[in-house]
């Protein structure tokens, strides 16, 4: 469904990804992790053509993302994309942000959209807030939003950018319900989260990155046993154990 | 101290004050602010834009507003109203100039004027709305046109309005400027009046406090409307 061959991107003279390569199948769950500044949220933007880059080739479903010739929102709309800050748009309503891009986009009819929202605010638990502007939510209900937002657009994948990183601790644990449910579902995924609960319930794959190189990418049962680098190592020790 | 003043005189204007001469200053300021409002919206966007392949894009808007932002007023007003019959006739190839008369001559120059000016508010106004916010709309398939106009440009417009506004009340007060072009504003009007009756001071003493009152309502409202679409967060 997804795949990154040869991936590298620079900042000016700063290399962000050095020759990533990895394959999500489709149904496939990958957990992305790493220390801060590793380049996991450069990976993911680089899927769905967010950000730009030099070398290597990134697929999905068969489409070239780096091609000039890609339809580049058509690509997107068939990507849903969940971000650390929910980035729900401030000045519409939740039914709004859930129905917009159905119609601009997808060219649905405003009465499909708006019953398409409805069914995915139920299964997120909230169409009791669909009339209220996003800043009356709390930050749990906001990135639930979020999610329900990009599923409107029935994508064929999803990708997260540490979605419940911005969130108070007590409201982890909604958002990571839906994405479990989704997770179980078939949804594939590709996930940027330090939640190892997470990765120990749903993911098939863990990637471990630093500075910009995939250092390790295996199934989770191995990359929980023994990861082999170094580096991993540490870096679970110390996210496991605070 | 007002012993000798004739008070009279405003009353018996006030018809002519307001209908033709506050007509078309408040015509004129509507006009170019809305004109000024979209021109300037699409400078900004140009000065924003990203890319090597817009470069031109960039730096013709910049050339633009700077220019008109380093002429007076007055100068624009005047040498438009002369120069554009002129231009008007050479564009269209025809042999004598185009008539467009003060008023329109007066939009099109204050519009082109302030949209330098709303560029800049607005472009400030665009910088305020996050990154995330355009990687969002883009994530969901909205191509940048969409992305502005539905995602950034709203978001812009709004925590940019009492700034826009201001600059708007400016405009009222500099929409006096059209007496270079003999054109009959609220301040034109009154001039005349004040001319042909001989009663300067009092005609001049109400112009200024009928431009008080207008700035200081208009000041008010920004306060409000600001409250009323704040955007919550
Ligand atoms: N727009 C940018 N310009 C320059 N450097 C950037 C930019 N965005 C990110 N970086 C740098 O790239 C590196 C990787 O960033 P990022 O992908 O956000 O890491 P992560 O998500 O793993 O924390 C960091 O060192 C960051 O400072
Ligand atoms: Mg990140």
């Amino acid at each position: 469904m997804i795949s990154i061959r040869g991936l590298s991107k620079w900042y000016g003279a700063f290399q962000v990804l050095a020759d990533c390569s990895t394959e999500v199948a489709k149904g496939e769950v990958v957990v992305v992790c790493g220390p801060s500044g590793s380049g996991k949220s450069t990976l993911i933007k680089c899927v769905n053509g967010l950000e730009p880059f030099e070398k290597g080739e990134i697929l999905v479903d068969g489409i070239s993302v780096g091609s000039p010739k890609t339809d580049l929102p058509k690509l997107r709309s068939r990507v849903g994309m969940v971000f650390q800050h929910f980035e729900l748009f401030p000045h519409m309503t939740v039914t709004q942000n859930l129905t917009l891009a159905q119609v601009k986009v997808l060219g649905r009819t405003p009465a499909a959209a708006h019953e398409k929202a409805m069914a995915l605010l139920d299964r997120v638990g909230l169409r009791a807030h669909a009339d209220k502007f996003p800043g009356n939510l709390s930050g749990g209900q906001q990135q639930r939003v979020a999610i329900a937002r990009a599923l409107c657009m029935d994508p064929i994948a999803m990708l997260f950018d540490e979605p419940t990183s911005a969130l108070d601790p007590e409201m982890i644990n909604e958002v990571l319900d839906v994405m479990v449910e989704l997770a179980q579902e078939g949804m594939t995924m590709m996930v940027v989260t330090h939640e190892m609960g997470f990765a120990r319930r749903v993911a098939h794959r863990v990637i471990f990155m630093d500075e910009g190189k995939i250092v390790e990418d295996a199934p989770k049962e191995e990359f929980f046993g023994t990861p082999r680098s170094e580096r991993a190592q540490q870096f679970l020790a110390k996210i496991l154990h605070h | 101290m007002f012993a000798g003043f004739d008070f009279d005189v405003i009353e018996r204007s006030l018809p002519y004050l307001f209908r033709e001469g506050m007509v078309f200053t408040v015509t004129l300021t509507a006009l170019a602010m809305t004109g000024g409002i979209v021109f300037g919206t699409g400078l900004a966007m140009m000065r924003l834009a990203t890319g090597v392949s817009l470069a031109p894009l960039v730096w013709l808007a910049g050339a633009y507003v700077n220019l008109m932002r380093a002429l007076p007023l007055v100068l624009v007003i005047f040498w438009f109203y002369f120069l554009v019959p002129w231009i008007g006739g050479w564009l269209i190839g025809a042999r004598q100039t185009i008539q467009v008369g003060a008023f329109w001559s007066a939009v099109i120059t204050f519009t082109m004027f302030e949209a330098a000016y709303y560029c800049e508010i607005m472009r400030a106004g665009i910088q305020s709305v996050s990154r995330g916010q355009q990687s969002a709309g883009y994530a969901l398939g909205l191509n940048y046109w969409r992305t502005m106009g539905h995602v950034v440009l709203p978001q812009a417009f709004r925590n940019m309005l009492p700034v826009l506004l201001t600059q708007t009340v400016i405009l009222f007060q500099d929409t006096s400027l059209v007496y270079v072009i003999s054109a009959t504003d609220f301040l034109g009007a009154a001039a005349k009046v004040a001319n042909r009756d001989h009663r300067l001071v009092e005609m001049y003493l109400f112009a200024a406090l009928v431009y008080l009152v207008v700035s200081y309502v208009a000041s008010r409202t920004v306060g409000r409307l600001q409250a009323r679409l704040a955007v919550i967060r």
